[in-house]
This record gives structure tokens, C-alpha cells and sequence, in this order.
């Protein structure tokens, strides 16, 4: 790989052994992936935060970063943790998950990060532009970013995107490069009434087309023009769950996409599918994992809940009271929360019986297990439905918002 | 005892040598490894209960979650790791995880690894030169 005179120093520990380290892994990964050289990047957001991912050998590599002397050279935000440090306790959360988060978050905080504590960086101040580069941890981010805002990025994972930000490089590869961007797929939805499709549909579709796909590059040409963010963000979201899905194309949307010949870089498609109602409720069913109908935990929020979503769940809870059995959590960032409460929205949630909780992850970095008597999760985000069981040992329920709502009410799926 | 010679792709170029320890297998540093012995653990892998401390550790690739790169760095620390490793085709886990830890890494040998190498067998990789060293230790059928 060619470095530049200043890449070459950086790589000789001349700005320090932090420096040094991430250089290493830059260029490691680098000639592993054929990249030619290194780019730099305007943005970067570490998902390195959950205790769980790495636990003390994580913080031990970060730490040995910060005695290195390095920090992170471009703007970068960071991921959930585990806890809402304010209301753990009322999470039924040990205590000691406390103390281990915050020894995870220490030598971040060190080497610079902002602790906006979501996995929506695109609405907390890190927005790349159309066309620059970004290293971005976390899935939904990545595949957003790629296909809504049209700047470029790679799947890349955690310990890399510390090292991208800490030297404010990427190796050159992948979806940084113009010839990978093109669509690959096309996807008719021209059959779909979308005057009925919900929030959910959106999830369940995209992950029914993530485990279709792997990493192909899915064309939409017939999503309605008005689709909205949240819309879009439910149709990205649950593609790289399901697969490796980390860039596709709406057309009119996408910047690069003006057009259907746009999309495809003048190429034909390599294949096309067909969306009926019938796939979506295979994304459904390919979802739910669950042995019983009794619902111990009710969670939105994985991607984090954005404020219009958190606004449609607080109106739906209003006068309603959760089953003493249920614990019902809407997971967001500190910003969203600070604005839900100043707008009255937390109270319609507490009192209600509900949480609405920062700073925690309940997708990747889910933490039921760690609580006592949860035996069965219903969320109406496919993202999390897909992480939870295998990283909660739970069962797991998949449906829509009003669905979910009425479980944490009634204590049963359909009840 | 004899010598064989192949030639590979060096990921993480440095040098380690050791006694083979061969899984047909994937293999998951989270959950599938105890960083503090060097065990492995994942329950029915054909390498559970085996131990990769200075070994050199031959496998198809890595599976699982990406976290398992912090798995390497933490064998490493602890001095609990392998002293190298050859993957038939290396994927990103492996390989940032061996940069991390330092761990000399080599794929895409010439020659199939999991069949020229065995149990047993003193392996020297050669990162440097992109160079598996191997000397048959089993007695020749």
C-alpha cells in the first residue's frame, strides 16, 4: 500500500505508539482488501461502547491507545453503552454494570469521543455530506449514511473504526470506491399498497431482503416519493441485520440515484425480485422466535427511537397503564430524552408504567439476561428482534407498534 | 522427520513457531476461547478442551462476532495465545485481531493446510519471507 511521506511517520511511531498501533491496522487491513492507498475521512462514530463487546480486553486496548498518546483526529461520536446511568436501577441493571460501563467509557472519553450515546449520529451534529468519507460502527448507521445521505463507508468493525479515527483514515476499497457503489439488485414493489405498509413492514421487508442478499446492492425504484425519514430508516435498517447489506438505492432519494439508469451505473441488473405482502410476512415470521404468548419486556429502540417516533408512542400510551408484569422501555439518546421531557412526553410514558432510558443499547448490546424474570422480549424493531435472542437467550416476539403496545398492556401477545 | 515448504499471503508479517494444533472447523474467539487459559471452550467444536498457548493454530477462518478480535489482543496479553496462525482464507476478525495481538498470519497457502499439516507437526510461519515452514513429525504411513 503507498503511503504518504506524513502516513509513513505516523506508521513509523513518530506521532506515538497509539498512532503507530492504528496505523498497523490500517495498513494490515489495507493490503488485505487490495486497497492502494489511504483517504481520508470527515467523520467517524465508534460503536466500541457496550461493556459486553470485549469487555476488559477491550478496555485494555483502549486504554494501552491512550497511554500511546493517540486521539481521534476527526469528528467521532460514539454508540449506546449498556446502562442508563440515571435510571439503572430502575432497569432491574446490577450494579456493578455501572462500574464496568464507565470503566469501558474512561479511555474513550480520553481519546476524544462525544458521548452523544445513540446510533444515530446523522441526528446529533455528524452528518457527513454527499460524496465524503466516513468510518462508522454500528450497521443501521452505515447503511443509512451509504444510501440516504450518499456519503461513503464500509462495514467496517469496531477496533477499526477506533484506528480510522484516531489517524483520520480509511483504506481506500469497497464502498469508498465509485465502481463498488452500483446497484447490483432490483427490487419491484410496484404490488405493495403502501397506503397500508407500516413502520414494521418497512423492518420486516428489509430483513427479509438482508438474509435474501448477503452483501448485493439492492435497487428501489418504486418506493413512494414522499417516503419519509423514519420510513427510510425502517427500510435500511434491518438489511444489515438480516445480511451484510450496507448500501441501497432508492431512487429519488439517494443521491446518486436520480435516476433508474443512475442507480444501476448504466449496468443491467443481475437479478430481480418481486415484493408481494407474502415476503413481508415471511420477514415476520422469520423474526419471532418465541415458545409463549406471556410478554415480559415491551422495547422500542433498536435503532434508537427517533423524537416523532417516541411522539407516536407516548399518544398511543396516553391514559393507558402498563401490566404490572411488563417492563415497557423506549430506548433513545440523552437529546431526544432531554426534548421528551421537556414536552411532556416522559410524563405520558412514566405514567403510563413505561421507561425512557438513554445511553442503552437493546440491539447488539442488549442486556436482558442480566435481568431477573425475562423470559420473552416483543419489539417492532427487526433490528433488535434479530439481536436479542441470540445475545439475550430470549424469546423473542416481532410485530407491529400498536400490537406491541397493546402486549404491554394486557402482559400477552394478541391478548 | 522432513521438511515441507509452502508459500501463502502473510496478513500480519511476523515470525512464530510452534506445534500445530489443526481444526477443520471455524473458529469464534468470543465464547469459543478462555482468554485467560487458552482453552478452548466452545462446546462440541472439535478443538473443545484443547489449548492454543504456543501453538501454531491452523483453521479455516473465523466466525462470530466481531468482539472476538478483542479475544486475540486479550490472549496476547495474558501470553495465553497462539504463536501464529494460518487461516485457509483469513476474514477481517482474524486479521484485526492478529494485528492487534501481534500474531504472525498467513492464508491462501499453495497447498491446503488443513490436508498437509497435522496435529503435532512443528510449524515455523514466516510472515516476512510469506513462508509456512513445516516438519513432519508423525511417522510416514
Amino acid at each position: 500500500m503507498y503511503l504518504t511521506p506524513e502516513e509513513e511517520r505516523m506508521y513509523a511511531g513518530e506521532e506515538g505508539a497509539g498512532v503507530q498501533t492504528a496505523m498497523e491496522l490500517l495498513v494490515t487491513l489495507g493490503d488485505f482488501y487490495d486497497a492502494p492507498r489511504l483517504i481520508k475521512i470527515t467523520s467517524a462514530h465508534a460503536s466500541a461502547r457496550p461493556y459486553k463487546h470485549g469487555k476488559e480486553y477491550k478496555v485494555q486496548w483502549l486504554q494501552d491507545l491512550v497511554d500511546g498518546e493517540a486521539c481521534f483526529r476527526v469528528l467521532t461520536t460514539v454508540n449506546p453503552g449498556q446502562v442508563d446511568f440515571e435510571q439503572w436501577k430502575k432497569m432491574g441493571l446490577p450494579e456493578d454494570l455501572v462500574e464496568k460501563q464507565e470503566m469501558a467509557d474512561a479511555p474513550l472519553m480520553k481519546l476524544g469521543a462525544i458521548p452523544i450515546g445513540t446510533c444515530l449520529p446523522y441526528l446529533h451534529g455528524n452528518l457527513p455530506r454527499f460524496g465524503e468519507h466516513f468510518s462508522w460502527g454500528g450497521s443501521s448507521g452505515q447503511i443509512f449514511a451509504n444510501s440516504v445521505l450518499g456519503a461513503r463507508g464500509n462495514r467496517d468493525g469496531a477496533p477499526l473504526v477506533i484506528a480510522e479515527a484516531i489517524t483520520g483514515r480509511t483504506p481506500e476499497y469497497g464502498l469508498h470506491l465509485a465502481e463498488n457503489r452500483k446497484g447490483q439488485v432490483l427490487i419491484d414493489t410496484s404490488q405493495l399498497d403502501f397506503d397500508k405498509i407500516s413502520r414494521a413492514d418497512y423492518l420486516a421487508l428489509g430483513y427479509y431482503l438482508g438474509r435474501l442478499l448477503l452483501d448485493k446492492i439492492p435497487v428501489f425504484p418504486n418506493l413512494p416519493k414522499n417516503i419519509s425519514q423514519e420510513e427510510l430508516r425502517a427500510l435500511t435498517a434491518a438489511m444489515p441485520a438480516g445480511g451484510a447489506v450496507t448500501l441501497c438505492h432508492v431512487v429519488g432519494v439517494t443521491p446518486e440515484a436520480p435516476t433508474l439508469e443512475a442507480a444501476f451505473g448504466g449496468k443491467s441488473p443481475e437479478e430481480k425480485i418481486s415484493i408481494t405482502p407474502a415476503e413481508i410476512r415471511k420477514g415476520y415470521e422469520m423474526l419471532t422466535k418465541a415458545s409463549t404468548n406471556i410478554v415480559d419486556v415491551v422495547v422500542f429502540g433498536c435503532p434508537h427511537c427517533s423524537l416523532p417516533f417516541v411522539m407516536q408512542i407516548a399518544r398511543m400510551l396516553e391514559g393507558k397503564k402498563v401490566n404490572s408484569s411488563v417492563r415497557l422501555w423506549i430506548a433513545t439518546s440523552k437529546h431526544i430524552q432531554s426534548l421528551a421531557r421537556q414536552m411532556g412526553l416522559a410524563e405520558i410514558i412514566e405514567r403510563a408504567g413505561g421507561l425512557i432510558l438513554s445511553d442503552v443499547c437493546v440491539g447488539p448490546g442488549a442486556s436482558f439476561e442480566l435481568m431477573e424474570g425475562v423470559r420473552t422480549v416483543a419489539t417492532s424493531d427487526a433490528r433488535g428482534a434479530h439481536y436479542i435472542p441470540s445475545i439475550s437467550k430470549v424469546g423473542l416476539i416481532f410485530g407491529n407498534v400498536s400490537d406491541c403496545i397493546n402486549a404491554a398492556i394486557t402482559g400477552r401477545w394478541g391478548g | 522427520m522432513r521438511k515441507i515448504l509452502i508459500k501463502g499471503r502473510s496478513i500480519f508479517k511476523g515470525v512464530g513457531e510452534g506445534e500445530a494444533l489443526v481444526s477443520k472447523q471455524a473458529i469464534s474467539f468470543l465464547g469459543g476461547v478462555d482468554p485467560d487459559t487458552g482453552l478452548m471452550i466452545e462446546k462440541g467444536h472439535e478443538l473443545e478442551g484443547e489449548n492454543v498457548t504456543g501453538k501454531v493454530l491452523i483453521f479455516p477462518g473465523g466466525k462470530g462476532s466481531t468482539a472476538g478480535s478483542y479475544i486475540i489482543y486479550a490472549l496476547a496479553r495474558k501470553g495465553t495465545a497462539p504463536k501464529a496462525m494460518i487461516n485457509l482464507v483469513a476474514e477481517p476478525i482474524i486479521a484485526t485481531g492478529a494485528v492487534m495481538g501481534k500474531i504472525p498470519l498467513m492464508d491462501r497457502l499453495e497447498q491446503n493446510p488443513l490436508e498437509v499439516i497435522q496435529k503435532g507437526d512443528w510449524v515455523r510461519v514466516d510472515g516476512a519471507r510469506g513462508i509456512v515452514e513445516v516438519t513432519k513429525m508423525a511417522p510416514l504411513d
